[in-house]
This record gives C-alpha cells, structure tokens and sequence, in this order.
C-alpha cells in the first residue's frame, strides 16, 4: 500500500515534470520539424520526389498545380543532372500505371534520364504494368524504346531474365515485336531457347515476311541451338536493329559528359598479361567501350566466375570451365585476357554479339554524324579504332563487322580523316573471291589514290602489302593442313578453294602493278614510292620459296624500268635483290617439275617475262648493251647521236650508272690519287676491276652483289683473269 | 547559248585557273583560302560562282578555266539540282578530265547515302571523278583543297611527261558499287 502510494505518489510528481519536459520536448520536436520542413522545401526538388511517390491513383490530375509543379522540378533536374535510381523507380511506376494520366505517362518517360544505373526492380515493375494492357500503344512503345536506350545503365539483368517468358508473349503485337525481339536479343540465354518459342517466331516470320529483327533473333537462337532452329540465314549478320535512342540520346550523352567521374562503377579488369593499357571512354553513349560488369547477380544459384574477377592468366587457365561473359560485350576489346578466352572457347554467340556491338558503334560513330556538326572528335574515335586494331592483332584475324564497315567507309572516305588507322584496319581484311574484291575494295581505292599526294600513295601500297602477306601467311598456315577446301576463317562459312586463292592473289598483285607504275610514273618516280613498290615485289617474288603458294609474278614494266635506271643506289639494290630471289624461285620449280614432284604448273609466259627482264638487267649493266634491237628499249641511234654523249653504250654500266657512280668516282680517287683527269674507263682493266667489285660490295650492296654473283659468274672466288665478256646464264 | 569551253583562250604563264561552283555557297570561300594558301610550283586563280552559266559581262577578262568543281552538298536536294542544271552549260571538251565533283556531309546517314548514289550515276555517265570532303574542320579542308591541286595541275597541263587530263580522268572516273555490297555481305 505504502509502496502502492508512495508509486502513484512517484508517478504523480514526475507527471508534472514530465508534462513539463513533454511541453519541452514537444516544443523541440516542433522547432526540429519546423526546421525540417524549411530544409524539404528548400531542396524543391526532394519534395517533388515525394510528393510524386505519394501520389495516389484515383487524384484528380487536370487543374492540379501540385502535380504540374513536381513534374516541372523533377524535370529539369534530370535534363540537367540526371535522376537518381529511387526517383526514377518512382517515376516509372507513377507513369506506367497511368495514375498521372495519358498524356503525363509520355512526358515522364520522354525526360526519364539516370545519372547513375537504374534498378532492375523498376523495369520488372514496368513490365508488369505493361501485361495489366491499359497503356495506350504509343507510351508502350515509347517505354520499350526507353529500355532498349538505358539497356548499358541496368544494374543487373538477373531477373529481367527470369521474366523472359512475359517478355516473349509480347512478340505477337505487331507494332512491339521490333522493339521486343531486340530486348529479348540482349537477353538471352542459352536457357531460355524452347522449341515453342522458336515455333512461335518462324510463325510470326511466315506472317509478318523476313524482317530483319526477327531474323536477326533467330540467328542468336540458332548459334545457342542449331539442332531446334534449321532455317538457313545470312552467314554474315549485319545491323539488324535500328537505332531506337533517338528521343534520349543527347540528353543522355549530356548528363553522362557532366557526371563523367562518377558515372559507371569502375569494374575493369586491373591487370593485364601484357600490360597493355584498356581504353575507357566515356564521354559518349555510343563510343564507350563500357567497363566489364557483371552478367549475374551474386546472389544467383550459378557458381561462375565472372570474367572480371580473373587477376591473372593462371586464373584464367584454371577457371576456364566456368566463365561467364560480361553482359556488355564490347567490354572484352580492351583486355588480353577477355580476348583470349574468346580466342580458346570458339563461342559463336559471343561472336556474334560481339560483332553486333561492334558494327553498331562503328555504324554510329563514322557514318551517322549528326547534321549540325557536333561529332568532332576525332581523337576519341583513334583511340575507339586503336583499341579494335589492338583486339584485331592480338586475335590476329579481323572482325567481320569491321570488314562490312570498311567498305561502306571506303566510298565516303576523304582519304586523311584517321588515315593511319584505316589503312591498318584495311590491312587486317580477309580474303575474299577475286570477283568481289575488285568492286567492293579496288574502285574506291583506285579514286582516292590517283587524286591524293605521294605519301598517301606510299601509304596505301605498304597497307596492300601487309595484306598480301597476312593473306600468304594464314594460306601457309592452313595449307599445310592438307586439304584444298578451305575456310576463310572461323567464323565465316565461306569455303574457297586453292585456285580461288591463287585468283585472289593474283588480282592483288596486279592492283597494286597497275597502281605503281601508274603512280611512279604521276609522281615522277618519287625515291619513296619506288622503294615501297620494291619492297611489295620483294614480298611477291618469294611467294613460293617462303609460303609455298606455286605462283611467279614479274614486275610489270612501270616499275622494272623506273628501278633499273633510279637514280639512288638504294633501289638499285633491291631490284637486284628482287631478281635474284625470282631466280631462286623459278629454278626451284624446275628442279620439282623435272623431278615431277609437283602437281602445278608455272606458265612459259612467266620464265619468258623473267628472261627478258634478267637479259635487260644483265646486258645494260654489265656487258654495257643497253639498247638493243627488238628489245623493250629501242631508241634511234640517231637521237641517242644528238645527245652528244661520248660511248653512250656504257651509260648504265656498273662504273656509270648514276646511281653507283659516286663510288666509282671514289674508288678511281683512292687508287690514282695523282691524276687530275678522272678516266673511269681505266677502272674496267685487269686487277683493278676485281677491287673495284669488292669495294662496291663491301659498300653493303648486298642484292645486287648476290644478282651479279648468280648471273654472270663473276664472284670473289673467281681468278683475276678479264671477265669482261661474262656469260649471262638465263633460265630456260 | 555560249557553253564555257576549256580551249576557246590561251593558257597564261605557269598559271592554272579553278572555277568553284557551289550553290550554297559556304564552303566555296574556305576552299579557295586553303588552295591558294598551299605551296607549289605554279600561281593559281580561284573562281567562285554560284551556277552556270557564267555572267556574259566577264567573258573577255575571264582568264582560261582549266578545272571546274561542282560542290555539292547531300543535306540538300537543291544542291545537287542546281549542279545537274549548271551541267548542260558546259562544252563536251570539258568532260575530258576537266570537270570534277565534291561532295559534303557523305557520312551522315542513310538519306545522304541514297543522293551519294545518285551524284555517282551522275558523274559515272560523264565520266568524272567524285571526291569526298570532310568541310568541318580545318584539316578536311586542308586535304581536300590538296586533292584539287594535284587534279588542277595535271588538267592545266603542268605535267606533260607524268600524264594527261583524259588519262587522268580515266584513271580517277567514278563508277557504282553498290549492288554487290549487298550480295557479298550477306
């Protein structure tokens, strides 16, 4: 009792003081909300956050200033900032379910720009209001188009993959089923391909005819599946999605410019075999080579190792089983390691979504430019080309989608726009059947050689060069494999066969003929282009002896004649080069032909033209014969009379011929330093002339030394009897 | 009808005279800086004109055209209209190398594709060159105003032992490819 009063007596004292601390603490708690609410409507943009998130169905919309204002905040910050993810999940789920009215539900999505990622939830919850079926057709679209746009900004795609089956029932709306087949593109799984669901798209093909995107589907389907997808399709997939940002992509391009530092969480692969340095671009949507990111969600029943977890090549070795490719595919260009475990695995899906990406940006970069002429950067789009010819080298064999690009480009091309790696790019083509060669690639090049400066001329031959060679390597390669059928590469189906090949060949050979002598001839035998001309041949005549392919191509006369009478010393030497290693070569053959170990044949044109030129070489440079009746070069005797030269004969000699001339001067100089009047003809007698061949030959003139040793006998083992009259031995 | 003829006059010394032809007539005046701004051996007179023909008050003081260059524009369909018209202005002789086109904007999408080909077809039936530029910055311009010049010199005859204008221009002539694009990629 006592207790009990004495309690009801605590419990009525402190009641007092505790109203008074209540009143206190009430009166605190006023002033903290008081201060709150001054902080919420101070930040204007907050309070349209939640207003709109309070937003109940069934609130009047016309004539409501509330709502009217909250959209106007909301929109300006995210044309200017970009949303943040809660907000955009509130947005979505505000205008999909149509709370705010039709025409609200457009314009909410048509400013719908994140700044960071968006959340799957909000799309899972779009899709479902997209099955309740009240959204008019347009803001469906327009929501699936909003999706295809910020596909790279999902934060994981794990439960967009759950609901594939929802998704696919929209594929038999008409109007949606573009839309719908790209997203289930970007989807899929190799899960998630069901014989019903191919059924269902050949159905729709047989109604709605061959429309790209669904063809393109079914190719995904078919590299995942063969066995339930036997429709044939094209073996080169080309773009067949079109481009659905459009209402977004400036805006877009805009806030991610802004919030460059701390847009995409930076998930890159840190350590590279080679240590190669991975490009991340970041400035525009469409060129940026996006960071790897997770394929699945971590919490996901499938143990895989994520691609960019790997740290190291033993890593990779180890896991090599249980990868999961990044859901970005133009992610892997950058690193060595994604690049070869693409190269071991041979997976055509991620091949052929890698190509897609790939012929998607280069599509939008170079030959989509904007009208009004904001797309001026080209050092970003170098660095965007320098990554994939690193990705083509290290593969070494190029992308099919870089090939398609190229020669759409090669028509529009000024010729110095990003020529360095265009040209390098050009380099990495595959082979293709002659008769396509001339048109697709050829004729543009043709029109921008003849119209450019030398050094673009020069360029161009070094990039036809290199080509020649990557093509006579992968043939030596795969030759050896023995059979005649062979494909082009892995991933094409084309099939070509040995004298298809030799076809191929033969009309690059004579292109880049026909562009050399043409060439030297505009550009006055420019030193540069000769020498790039010779260092083709110097490719073309070891064709046989270095990569087994039984073809012999002579120098057509515009670059024989320009090499034989140069007037640097240089090019002299490697036509001596050149000529000796035809030699080899045509006598190789002979020796297989006699022995008949050969099954090819080399035509008596080919060992006529090398006779003629070898007899031209010989005659005007050694025997002092450089115009003889009948042969190519026949001048008058009377014109050669009235240029009143003493012993014009001797004119192209090795004492006289401009190029070696300084030597002979030299060399007279070193052996009668006493006489004033220079006699070069004394350098042809006795001991004389044998030091005068080797003070040429230690001059490093190596090609021509090995030309004049094979070709007339004459070496440095050869007695020091007069070799004036030397044989010319000649091939038969 | 007086059609503007490359042989009516007498070539002046060492010089060699461009007639820019451009119906917009915005990148005509860029052009002709950086042609005469480029070293060479030669003087070169640039003239600018919208379409032809030519105003008859300055056919005595004219000077000898030894190039004529149609700039057209692919973001407009009068621009190749008003080049198609200028055409008929201009005696046969001229079509033996002296007359070239240059197109701008051909990267721009589709719509600028589909008129690219028809100033191809355009050109291919009269056998001139097409060239592309890129009018934006500074260095496009550059590189095109170079190809003009190594055009200009040989159809103003400055090279007679390389080549001559015809041969050039059979070397240079455009053609049409774009039918196989479609059956090889596919």
């Amino acid at each position: 009792m006592a207790g009990l009063s004495n309690l009801t007596g605590l419990v009525s004292e402190p009641s007092g003081e505790a109203e008074s601390s209540v009143s206190s603490v009430s009166n605190r708690s006023l002033r903290l909300a008081e201060k709150e609410k001054k902080k919420g409507e101070a930040d204007p943009f907050t309070a349209a956050a939640k207003y709109l998130s309070q937003f109940k169905a069934g609130t009047t919309v016309r004539g409501n200033d509330e709502l009217e204002r909250s959209i106007l905040v909301v929109e300006t910050v995210a044309v200017s900032k970009g949303l943040p993810p809660e907000v955009i999940t509130v947005l979505l789920d505000l205008a999909l379910s149509l709370n705010a009215g039709s025409p609200n539900c457009s314009r909410i999505l048509k400013f719908l720009i994140p700044a960071t990622v968006v959340p799957q939830e909000a799309i899972v919850k779009g899709v479902s209001w997209l099955c309740v079926g009240k959204m008019p057709m347009n803001a469906q679209v327009l929501f699936l188009r909003w999706v295809l746009t910020v596909f790279d900004l999902i934060d994981c795609k794990d439960d967009l993959r759950s609901i594939y089956g929802f998704i696919f029932s929209f594929v038999t709306e008409e109007t949606l089923c573009p839309f719908i087949c790209h997203l289930l593109y970007l989807l899929t799984t190799r899960e998630h391909v069901h014989p019903y669901r191919v059924r269902k798209l050949l159905d729709i093909q047989a109604k709605m005819g061959r429309q790209p995107f669904l063809t393109q589907l079914l190719a995904l389907y078919k590299v995942f599946r063969p066995d339930l997808v036997t429709l044939s399709l094209p073996s080169r997939a080309r773009t067949g999605f079109k481009n659905h940002n459009s209402t977004w992509k400036v805006a877009l391009s805009a806030v991610q410019r802004k919030n460059k530092g701390a847009v995409l969480v930076d998930q890159s692969l840190s350590v590279d075999v080679k240590e190669k340095p991975s490009s991340r671009k970041r400035k525009r949507h469409h060129l940026a080579v996006p960071p790897l990111s997770s394929a699945f969600d971590s919490n996901s029943s499938k143990k895989g190792l994520r691609l960019q977890e790997l740290r190291s090549f033993k890593e990779l070795l180890e896991n090599i089983h249980n990868i999961e490719l990044p859901a970005q595919m133009g992610s892997m260009l950058g690193s060595t390691l994604a690049l070869h475990y693409l190269d071991c695995v041979q997976d055509e899906s991620a091949f052929l979504r890698l190509n897609f990406w790939l012929g998607h940006s280069l599509q939008e970069e170079f030959l989509l430019c904007p009208v009004d002429g904001s797309s001026d950067n080209t050092s970003e789009a170098c660095r965007f080309l320098n990554t994939i010819l690193f990705s083509q080298q290290f593969l070494q064999e190029g992308f099919s989608s870089t090939e398609s690009f190229l020669y759409k480009f090669l028509s529009v091309w000024d010729g110095s726009l990003l020529r360095p790696q265009i040209l390098d790019l050009l380099s990495d083509i595959p082979l293709m059947p002659s008769f396509y060669m001339n048109k697709l690639l050829f004729e543009p090049l043709k029109q921008l050689y003849f119209t450019s400066t030398v050094f673009f001329k020069c360029s161009v031959i070094e990039c036809l060069n290199s080509m020649l060679v990557k093509w006579l390597t992968w043939h030596s390669v795969s030759a050896s494999e023995g059979s005649l059928d062979i494909s082009l590469n892995s991933n094409s189906t084309m099939t070509m066969t040995l004298s298809g090949f030799m076809d191929s060949v033969m009309e690059l050979v004579r292109f880049v003929g026909l562009l050399a002598s043409e060439g030297l001839r505009l550009e006055n035998c420019h030193v540069l282009l000769l020498n790039q001309t010779l260092a083709f041949y110097e490719t073309v005549c070891d064709m046989f002896l270095k990569y087994s392919l039984p073809l012999i191509i002579m120098p057509p006369a515009g670059v024989f004649y320009p090499a034989l009478f140069a007037i640097d010393s240089i090019s002299l030497d490697r036509l001596g080069y050149i000529m000796y290693r035809y030699r080899m070569n045509l006598t190789l053959a002979k020796q297989q032909k006699q022995q008949r170990e050969q099954t090819f044949h080399i035509s008596r044109n080919a060992y006529k033209e090398f006779n003629r030129n070898l007899q031209t070489m010989v005659n005007s440079m050694w025997n002092s014969q450089w115009c003889i009746p009948g042969s190519d070069l026949e001048i008058n005797k009377d014109l050669i009379a009235l240029c009143k030269i003493a012993e014009p004969w001797c004119c192209f000699d090795i004492i006289h011929h401009p190029a070696l001339f300084s030597y002979a001067i030299e060399f007279h100089q070193r052996c009668w330093p006493e006489r004033k009047d220079v006699d070069l003809g004394s350098i042809k007698t006795g001991k004389y002339w044998n030091w005068y061949m080797e003070f040429l030959f230690n001059q490093g003139f190596d090609g021509l030394n090995n030309f004049i040793r094979t070709n007339t006998g004459h070496g440095p083992s050869s007695s020091s009897q007069d070799d004036r009259q030397p044989l010319s031995q000649n091939c038969h | 009808m007086a059609l503007l003829s490359p042989y009516s006059k007498v070539p002046e010394l060492n010089t060699a005279t461009v007639l820019l032809v451009e119906n917009e007539e915005e990148l005509q005046n860029k052009l002709a800086n950086a042609i005469v701004q480029h070293e060479k051996d030669f003087n070169v007179n640039v003239r600018l004109a919208k379409k032809l023909p030519l105003p008859v008050e300055n056919k005595e003081a004219r000077p000898r055209i030894d190039l004529i260059v149609f700039i057209v524009s692919l973001l407009s369909e009068r621009s190749l209209q008003s080049a198609e018209s200028s055409l008929s202005h201009l005696h046969s002789d001229c079509f033996l190398g002296k007359v070239c086109f240059l197109v701008t904007d051909a990267r721009c999408g589709s719509h600028t594709q589909e008129r690219l080909v028809s100033v191809r077809k355009l050109a291919a039936s009269h056998h001139c060159p097409v060239i592309c530029a890129e009018h934006r910055t500074a260095d496009g311009v550059s590189a095109a105003a170079l190809r003009l010049l190594n055009i200009l010199q040989v159809s103003a005859g400055m090279t007679p032992m390389s080549t001559t204008a015809l041969y050039l221009s059979t070397l240079t002539r455009c053609s049409l490819t774009s039918d196989l694009q479609e059956d090889y990629l596919q």
